[in-house]
């Protein structure tokens, strides 16, 4: 061994998982380490495979809409309202204008309620604990609204297809404007705390950079490539839903704040100014929601003969809080889809995580990881083989170093 | 670089049909219009040679950089057919069109070249494929399976339809596990004799109710 | 209701996800937050299994993830309870027939308290981790 141990860094292994950061499924991760620098991380998904889309393609389409609200549990209403919506395309099923609306402000509900969660699991690993009960502790108004109006607060179970399950009545409107007006008040107060915080600033700035050419050759998709300066958003480009009616524009990183650079902090930006679009767009909504049924057929069993007899093959395409949202239906004359996949939002952000970790430090490795917003940090243990002993490293341990960097930066200011 | 300009979907097939000629199959374009004011978004479907699939890809690269989605497969009896989900001239409003490019292999020679030197991002997809539907892609950089435990058995593909799919043994039923059976079948109400509608039998009273 | 004494007042948790779909992690999380609270009961939710109590499991067992939930629950130090969250835990949920899941929890672990639901509400959680203090008193009684 080296007796000058401040020359020479030796190259060691890292697994982190499975159980970790998780999208749809917890993710196994290897580091090559050199120092406390990354050189290089390998992942391997895997561990959350239910095989869903085989089962999918044993059932037929209502009973499916109950399957896809549990593929993830925090995009409560994506996966249904695309499968929905690639399965109104093959039937040729209109949706009434009313149900349309309806989809949109549950849209837009979860949308602020999932960049709330995600807003509070980026605080508590940068080690603000406190704001990460504070960002949750906020996020339970949208989730009583979301109760009032579907009555759960997860798998929403509202998008039947060919319209909505449940209506907005007129007295649940006041409600929903308080809830609104609530956000509004508080919307100054968290961008102040978020952004203008310095060691939020120390910590997140220039670290887990993506650049513009690397985010549109990974495929890259919301938030994560807008905070890039790939404007892409499903809304504005490829309208479904209300969104045609509305003026939505994507959400790039202000001038203000320097433009966009892709690295974590302005991806809070981003996620922090779509919180406030999404209560400019439930209150346009609710301001000009026409009239109407919510539902294109009421009776079941004629629903699922037109369905039986629908032909073809659609795509239904949404933007979740994380991205496009897509599933492929082909249908040709049985109960069940001759074929459907599906494409959450996090499948294509997760090559993203190769350039953006290079050359970062292991302390940094959650937030990074963090930043793309995978659907949920859950417990990680890390494994680090040093000089051939092996000690593990828990959650806690890696949380903790991350909340240490924290401290040292704030000391030495 | 000047951005190539906005084409309507009629063009961009009538680019692939000079460039490709007999190797565009099929071509259809399908629309749908949601919302009050039915704002139309517009989907490209091509079926194409299986060769041709490159050229394509480089073709839909030079009108404008794509966004690549996914890759769907299907199995349909004597062939698989591989559709490349992309969609291009994202940033634009009310202006993304959806591209499907769809291939069919036949089972005797399941082989496709990669697109991951054209397009990183494809690489998840493709490893997917080759393990859930029994294809290679050739010159993939990192083959490995993806989703699927590596003690799963070779040869098992889950979304064939054939021989090679899932065989019902290996499917696991878990809500018939540890269920008893000896327990009695629970009475069945008694069905009551609908009242007498004078009206004419509209629709009927739904939970949820329509719009007040 | 009295707590036992060797948990002394407290109830250390560890949250285990063997596949789910996240519904329920995040109605966990969400009960640890100021609305619910459950840190005056002394539930803390900890990073490792060693530091554990209660082992709080969700999702149906993938084939993955099955034998390091078993590595999980041996780590975990007695005297232990393991409580099963949400359905699909329980009987599969809407997952009641597929080729790579190892079924239900309590096939791969012995499991003491089960919460239903879809995902189970924190007030129910609550009302589960109640239960299994009551439990843990019973069989200390026993002894």
């Amino acid at each position: 061994m080296s007796g000058d141990s401040g020359k020479k860094s030796i190259p060691y292994t890292v697994p982190i998982g499975p159980v970790h950061p998780a999208l749809k499924e917890p993710v196994m991760f290897t580091f090559q380490m050199e120092g406390e620098v990354v050189k290089s991380v390998d992942f391997a998904p895997g561990n959350t495979h239910r095989g869903i889309e085989w089962m999918g393609m044993r059932r037929n389409p209502v009973q499916i809409v109950h399957l896809t609200d549990r593929i993830c549990g925090i995009c409560g209403i994506v996966h249904s309202l695309s499968f929905a919506r690639a399965v109104e395309q093959i039937a040729e099923i209109e949706v009434p204008p009313r149900a349309d609306y309806i989809r949109t402000i549950m849209h837009e509900l979860e949308r602020i309620q999932s960049h709330l969660l995600w807003a509070g699991v980026a605080a508590h690993e940068l080690g603000f604990d406190s704001l990460f009960y504070l960002a949750w502790r906020v996020r339970e108004q949208s989730m009583d609204l979301i109760e009032n109006i579907t009555g759960n607060r997860v798998n929403y179970a509202i998008v039947q297809i060919g319209g909505v399950r449940r209506d907005i009545s007129t007295d649940q409107i006041p409600l929903v404007e308080q809830g609104l007006a609530y956000y509004r008040g508080l919307l100054g107060q968290m961008k102040n705390v978020f952004l203008n915080d310095s060691t939020i600033r120390m910590r997140c700035r220039d670290h887990g950079l993506l650049s513009y050419r690397d985010a549109q050759l990974l495929c890259t998709i919301g938030p994560t490539a807008r905070a890039s300066g790939v404007a892409m958003d499903v809304r504005h480009d490829y309208p479904y839903c209300a969104y045609g009616d509305l003026d939505v524009h994507p959400v790039l990183p202000p001038q203000e704040s320097g433009g966009p650079k892709g690295d974590v902090y302005d991806r809070i930006i981003v996620r922090l100014l779509e919180i406030a679009q999404s209560i400019d767009i439930i209150q346009q909504c609710l301001d000009t929601m026409p009239a109407g049924e919510i539902l294109w057929e009421k009776k079941m069993p004629k629903l699922l003969m037109t369905l039986k007899k629908a032909r073809g093959e659609a795509i239904g395409r949404v933007e979740a809080p994380r991205g496009e949202c897509m599933h492929y239906v082909r249908m040709d004359g049985n109960d069940a889809p001759a074929t459907w996949k599906v494409k959450a939002s996090s499948y294509s952000n997760l090559m993203s995580w190769i350039p953006m970790l290079k050359g970062e430090q292991l302390a940094d490795i959650p937030i990074i990881v963090a930043s793309i917003d995978p659907c949920m940090s859950c417990t990680d243990r890390v494994a680090v083989i040093q000089d051939g002993s092996a000690g593990f490293l828990k959650k806690d341990d890696l949380t903790r170093l991350s909340q240490k960097k924290t401290l040292r930066l704030m000391q030495c200011r | 670089m000047s951005e190539t300009p906005h084409r309507t979907p009629q063009e961009i097939i009538d680019l692939y049909r000079t460039e490709f000629g007999a190797g565009v199959l099929d071509a259809t374009i399908t629309e749908r219009g949601e919302g009050v004011h039915k704002t139309k978004a517009y989907n490209i479907w091509i079926r194409l040679d299986k060769d041709l699939l490159r050229p394509a890809i480089k073709k839909l690269m030079d009108i404008r950089f794509p966004h690549f989605a996914v890759i769907a497969g299907s199995d349909l009896g004597d062939e698989i057919e591989l559709l490349y989900i992309l969609s291009i001239f994202y940033g634009t409003k009310f202006g993304e069109y959806m591209v499907t490019l769809a291939i069919r292999l036949k089972k005797t020679d399941l082989s496709v070249p990669t697109i991951t030197d054209l397009i990183p991002g494809a690489l998840l997809s493709e490893r997917e494929k080759q393990e859930f539907l029994g294809i290679t892609v050739t010159g993939i950089p990192d083959g490995r399976r993806l989703f699927l435990p590596d003690d799963f058995p070779q040869g098992v593909y889950p979304w064939r339809k054939d021989e090679t799919g899932i065989k019902p043994e290996m499917v696991r039923e878990l809500w018939a596990v540890n269920r008893p059976r000896d327990r009695p079948v629970p009475p069945v109400p008694e069905k009551k004799p609908a009242p007498e509608e004078p009206a004419a039998q509209g629709t009927q009273k739904t939970p949820g109710g329509a719009a007040e | 209701m009295k707590l036992t004494k060797s948990f002394n007042r407290s109830l250390w948790v560890f949250h285990l996800n063997t596949g789910s779909c996240n519904g329920c992690e995040i109605e966990i999380v969400a009960t640890v937050t100021p609305r619910y609270d459950p840190e005056r009961f002394g539930m803390k939710l900890v990073g490792s299994p060693k530091h554990a109590d209660v082992l709080l499991v969700t999702g149906p067992v993938t084939k993955k993830m099955a034998p390091r939930v078993r590595r999980v629950y041996e780590q975990v130090p007695d005297p232990k309870l393991v409580m099963c969250i949400g359905t699909c835990g329980q009987s599969g949920g809407v997952f009641y027939d597929s080729y790579n899941l190892d079924g239900p929890i309590d096939q791969v672990l012995p499991v003491d308290v089960y919460v239903p639901g879809c995902p189970p509400r924190p007030e129910a959680i609550i009302f589960g981790v109640v239960k299994a203090l009551e439990k843990l008193e019973r069989l200390e009684a026993a002894q």
